[in-house]
């Protein structure tokens, strides 16, 4: 509390690159931080990437000191498998009431060994990992995710479908686990709020003439990013389904731009970076991108397209018509601008989908009393002037929830929606 | 005073202790010279670990703390923290890996225990050579300079005066305002660029925590983060004005690139071609003509030429704005000239985001063609122009029109140069100025305290200008805190004025710019604010001056020593 | 390949990377060479070649130095200064009567936990092709 009574903690929603962000950054000047995280890994869409462009850092090594800090920081209370349900009061004293699934695992007696994994009998899909691999109902999405504390998938495990099972506890030498743990419902008091919920990837099965799940081969962007990760299923290594490496493959630009009505913006970047990916892991590999416009605004990724292009990757401006199986391959039927058609036979295809809002926005835009512009996005004061200003005070919004953009410009949003609660009128 | 040397070995549970055979490992350090306690808990980090722990320094009263446990990137300041409440120097605590680099690596129990008790003595070894170092903090002035009054430095200004900093905003021109003041509409409000910065400048003047000089220009800069000293030249004080501040913001803005050294485009040789901003001026209602489109002999136009792209293939990169204006400008002419024609000239369309495809959809429904040209010219044709175009496909065309719009690049502005070398700041290889980490920290600069924002950093619309300005607020408003001192990093480099031969390679070496050379005295000096403790320079030191407090050669050597036995 | 022989191995890891994935390697319980010692530093940069110079004098049978890839530094370029120093260290080596392959420097990021595993494995075992240092027969300390 300041001296005028006004509520100096702030309000997180979204773990992701941009929550992190802000909070830190909240955190370093004094703040009480409250990081709210539906999942119940922190990092959002980014710590799934292997590499970010343009630079093909590894994504790993420049998100763990950030995320570790999160977890570490006295000033930033982490509440992850949590949700806000409710938002009442006005700025610089909003009332939150949130919502905290149990994870059934004691965060304070585990100690991350991971030997209740093995044991667990229930194996499932992945979500993590794109559903590429399993995992058991006792988890963490992927190694090294933070917290490094396990939950117990409740859909999954045994014990919530009635049956016995004592396996994971059994293994448990710290009696970590706890099946009497309830879900919370916990209300804290904050000054400001900032929305960081990021987004989730267009679903390319709407459009069937792409071939998603119906031929083989056809992968979507977030799973390739998963393939090429070397902590991801295939421990970084490209290979069909048949467990062969491509000899050649072909990405597709724009899949749901028609649809959802806007350019994405990262995807043309997001598609030479796995080009430049996977000509640095298999250099003989024959790629081909196909595009109408290519996006690559700004003063370094242009030569990141020319480095790709001088490394043998060829692009053509097309439409693709359609995409099938033929044998073991894939036939891409596709027509040029000036209205020529051809086919392309590749081994691999992967989709570069349009980003949109995160699940549940609309729920969480009318908890929080801002609006969703036609995209679903949420709305900006003033458009095309201000990205972090809401129209309701004291509630700001960063990266991809606002609008769909690249590392660089989600991590100033979270700097500039910090200076904004920082700078609020005490 | 003879060293007091308390060894832990913490099971972790059965982690550490199913491998490693406590029991022994604690036979084989007992002996140990100065190790005057050695003992085993099941799960030290707990909060009865932790206590316990406490408890057992102050009772022994220990000297120095060796924790053999997990690894130090997950406990190291845990346990550091309990020496602290103990009463002893967190710097005299050494954790030790025993877990993820040994038992859980190290399938033979009888080679794990070997291993750990190596592990262990090798800490005992290098903790006894370690420096009790006292955490250092230095004063910091809050205050901050903002180079710029255009939208971004006007906007960084309000944030940070919002917050009761005092700010001077220093702009060489004769008003505030920059480019935008002298748009007559923006994308996609098509409001006027003029009417948002008068309301910025509004919101300025009514905080009285900024200080605007115009007509003025920034001579000098001195010093680090938290004590900047600026020497500025100013009009209105007619000669030299000093003061400090804790942090800088450079907000200089762009330059579009000079459309006459592309001769094919025909800028200040062929009339009717004009570059963006001279369509801007020809609009702006305080214009000539106020604010009427003509050609140079007074008619109106009944075709407009667009051309994106002027400058894109040379400069190496796409300005990401030029397209979106552009549409604008499809809607000035055609509120004034309804049946103008208007074709834009284009490669790639550039209209990220989730606002600017309808933007573009709207525009072109109003008009306008769109051809997608790989080679673009301009050509006199008696008393008018010829677009002479050639596609991707290599089909050629011409195209008659009255007037030209070039949309040329965005070049960074001359004071890059300026500022650049001011700061030891580097200019990216596009020429403007380069921030701390392309993806993690874009507007902070690779000086501490220097801040980079709008399109003095990059092309970028007002939006984004915006919002870099308030990043640099935020950045600035979370580290300076006034009446909080600068926490600095403890286990930063030391030269040793005796050993130093004044070779100056450290401060080649240096990422930070954290050493500085005394002439006087010839040798080389390390300023502990911006030191990060890397230890580059002392790796590259000839004579050995140069140490990095407890990561030194003799601590590290001692490691060594004790592995090797 | 010398019998009974186990290598001596010192590896000079950087904080941010390497020991990052030298702790996944363990949370992943990967077999890592027992007869490694980790000794963690602060940046690869920081590793004076006389330090790793001294670690084979001292016996050590083989030295990894291991940081960040290049581009990837903590501290900007700390790591490429590591790789200039080394480069020139190898050839010193060869002048002590040391085979340069005794030295070893190695990119591994945060997230290689495999990776880690893999290069320190190989490393031992070429080490332990190549059998004891020669140093600990020459050298009287």
């Amino acid at each position: 509390m300041n001296d005028s009574g006004q509520n100096n903690s702030v309000l997180v929603i979204g773990a992701g690159i941009a929550g992190v962000e802000a909070s830190s950054l909240l955190a370093k000047s004094g703040r009480q931080v409250y990081l709210v995280e539906k999942n119940s890994y922190i990092g959002g869409n980014v710590i799934k990437l292997e590499d970010a462009f343009p630079s093909m850092e590894c994504v790993g090594c420049i998100m763990a000191p950030k995320l570790e800090e999160v977890v570490d920081n006295k000033n930033i209370v982490l509440l992850r498998l949590s949700q806000v349900e409710a938002v009442s009061g006005s700025p610089g004293s909003f009332s939150v009431k949130i919502k905290k699934r149990a994870g059934y695992v004691d965060m304070e007696s585990c100690i991350s060994c991971g030997a209740c994994f093995d044991p667990c009998p229930v194996e499932v899909d992945n979500e993590f990992e794109e559903r590429l691999s399993k995992r058991k109902a006792i988890y963490i999405p992927c190694t090294g995710a933070l917290p490094a504390v396990p939950i117990v998938d409740i859909e999954n495990c045994l014990r919530f479908k009635g049956q016995e099972c004592q396996a994971c506890q059994e293994a448990c030498a710290f009696e970590a686990i706890d099946f009497n743990q309830q879900d919370e419902e916990i209300e804290i008091q904050v000054g400001a709020i900032i929305v960081a919920t990021g987004f989730k990837s267009f679903d390319p099965s709407g459009i069937s003439r792409y071939g998603y799940k119906k031929s083989d081969n056809v992968y979507s962007a977030m799973e390739i990013e998963r393939i090429c990760a070397s902590n991801g299923p295939t421990q970084g290594q490209i290979v069909l389904k048949n467990c062969q490496q491509p000899k050649s493959m072909a990405i597709i630009h724009c899949v749901g731009r028609d649809e959802k009505g806007y350019c994405s913006s990262v995807c043309c970047m997001a598609s030479l970076k796995i080009a430049h990916f996977v000509k640095h892991k298999l250099p003989e590999v024959k790629i081909t991108q196909f595009y109408t416009d290519l996006c690559i605004p700004g003063k370094t990724y242009q030569r990141f397209y020319q480095e790709a292009k001088e490394g043998g990757v060829d692009f053509i401006r097309a439409t693709v018509a359609e995409v099938s199986q033929s044998g073991n391959g894939l036939n891409i039927r596709y027509k040029s601008e000036d209205g020529k058609e051809n086919t392309l036979t590749v081994d691999m295809v992967i989709l570069n989908p349009a980003l949109e809002p995160a699940a549940d926005s609309a729920k969480l835009a009318q908890i929080l009393g801002i609006s969703q512009g036609e995209n679903g996005f949420f709305s900006e004061k003033e458009p095309d002037l201000t990205s972090v200003v809401t129209a309701r005070e004291g509630i700001f919004i960063a990266g991809c929830a606002q609008n769909p953009k690249d590392i660089a410009e989600t991590i100033a949003d979270a700097e500039a929606a910090s200076g904004r609660v920082l700078a609020l009128r005490r | 005073m003879a060293n007091k040397i308390g060894i832990y070995v913490c099971e972790c549970g059965t982690n550490i202790a199913e491998k490693v055979d406590v029991e022994k490992v604690i036979a084989a350090l007992s002996p140990v010279k100065d190790v005057a306690f050695v003992d085993r808990y099941k799960l030290l980090c707990s909060g009865d670990g932790q206590k316990y722990l406490r408890q057992s320094i102050e009772e022994h009263g220990l000297t120095h703390v060796v924790v053999a446990a997990c690894s130090p990137k997950q406990h190291e300041i845990t346990f550091m923290n309990v020496c602290e409440q103990a009463g002893l120097n967190p710097q005299l605590c050494q954790l030790v890996n025993i877990r993820e680099q040994c038992a859980w690596v190290t399938p033979d129990g009888a080679q794990a225990t070997e291993k750990a008790t190596r592990l262990i003595m090798a800490g005992v070894n290098r903790v006894s050579y370690h420096a009790a170092l006292e955490k250092r903090e230095v004063d910091c002035n809050p205050d901050v300079l903002v180079v710029g009054g255009g939208i971004a430095g006007i906007k960084a200004a309000n944030v940070l005066a919002a917050s009761d900093r005092k700010v001077y905003l220093v702009e060489k021109d004769g008003s505030l305002g920059g480019k935008v003041k002298d748009f007559r509409t923006l994308f996609t409000n098509m409001d006027s660029g003029s009417k948002l910065v008068e309301e910025e400048i509004k919101n300025l003047q009514e905080n009285g925590n900024v200080e605007v000089f115009i007509e003025s220009e920034v001579e000098q800069i001195l010093g680090f983060l938290g004590n900047f000293e600026v020497t500025l030249r100013t009009k209105a004080q007619n000669g030299q004005l000093k003061f400090s501040v804790g942090a800088v913001v450079l907000a200089t803005g762009s330059e579009p690139l000079d459309a006459s050294k592309l001769p094919q485009y025909g800028y200040g040789k062929l009339d009717n071609v004009y570059t963006s901003l001279e369509f801007e001026e020809m609009n702006s209602p305080d214009a000539p003509g106020g604010g009427k489109i003509v050609l140079k002999n007074g008619k109106r136009p009944e075709s407009v030429a667009i051309i994106h792209c002027v400058g894109r293939e040379e400069k190496g990169y796409c300005s990401k704005v030029c397209c979106l204006y552009s549409l604008k400008f499809d809607r000035i002419l055609k509120s004034q000239l309804p049946q103008v024609k208007i074709s834009h000239l284009y490669f790639d369309l550039c209209i990220p985001g989730k606002a600017y495809q309808k933007f573009y959809e709207d525009t072109k429904k109003l008009g306008a063609e769109f051809v997608r040209s790989a080679k673009t010219e301009v050509a006199s044709n008696k008393e008018r122009l010829t677009i002479k175009y050639e596609t991707e496909t290599g089909k050629k065309g011409d195209l008659p029109v009255d007037m030209v719009i070039l949309l040329p690049a965005m070049e960074p502005s001359s004071d890059v140069r300026k500022f650049s070398e001011m700061f030891s700041l580097q200019q990216d290889e596009k020429g403007f100025f380069a921030e701390e980490h392309e993806l993690l920290s874009p507007v902070a600069s690779a000086v501490e305290g220097v801040f980079v924002v709008g399109c003095a950093q990059g092309p970028k619309s007002i939006a984004e200008s915006i919002v870099q300005a308030e990043a640099a607020a935020g950045k600035i408003l979370s580290a300076l805190v006034p009446g909080r001192k600068l926490q600095l990093e403890v286990r930063t480099s030391e030269i040793s004025e005796t050993f130093c031969t004044g070779c100056k390679t450290c401060i080649d070496v240096c990422p930070y710019g954290a050493i500085n050379f005394d002439e006087g005295k010839r040798i080389s000096i390390v300023n502990e604010v911006l030191c990060h403790g890397c230890g580059v320079c002392a790796a590259a030191c000839p004579s050995g001056a140069a140490r990095v407090k407890n990561f030194a050669f003799e601590q590290i050597y001692q490691e060594v020593e004790a592995l090797l036995k | 390949m010398v019998e009974g022989f186990t290598p001596r191995l010192v590896g000079f890891l950087c904080n941010w990377c390497t020991y990052a994935a030298a702790d996944l390697a363990g949370t992943a319980k990967l077999e890592i060479p027992w007869s490694l010692s980790v000794i963690r530093v602060m940046c690869s940069g920081r590793v004076d070649p006389v330090l790793a110079a001294t670690a084979l004098l001292r016996g050590a049978d083989g030295v990894l130095v291991a940081g960040c890839h290049p581009g990837d530094c903590h501290y900007r370029e700390g790591n490429y200064y590591a790789r200039r120093r080394f480069a020139l260290l190898e050839k010193t080596l060869e002048t002590l009567g040391l085979e340069s392959e005794r030295l070893m420097l190695a990119w591994i990021s945060a997230t290689e936990g495999q990776r880690f595993a893999d290069v320190t494995n190989g490393f031992a075992n070429k080490i332990k092709q190549m059998g004891p240092s020669p140093i600990k027969k020459k050298v009287a300390l």
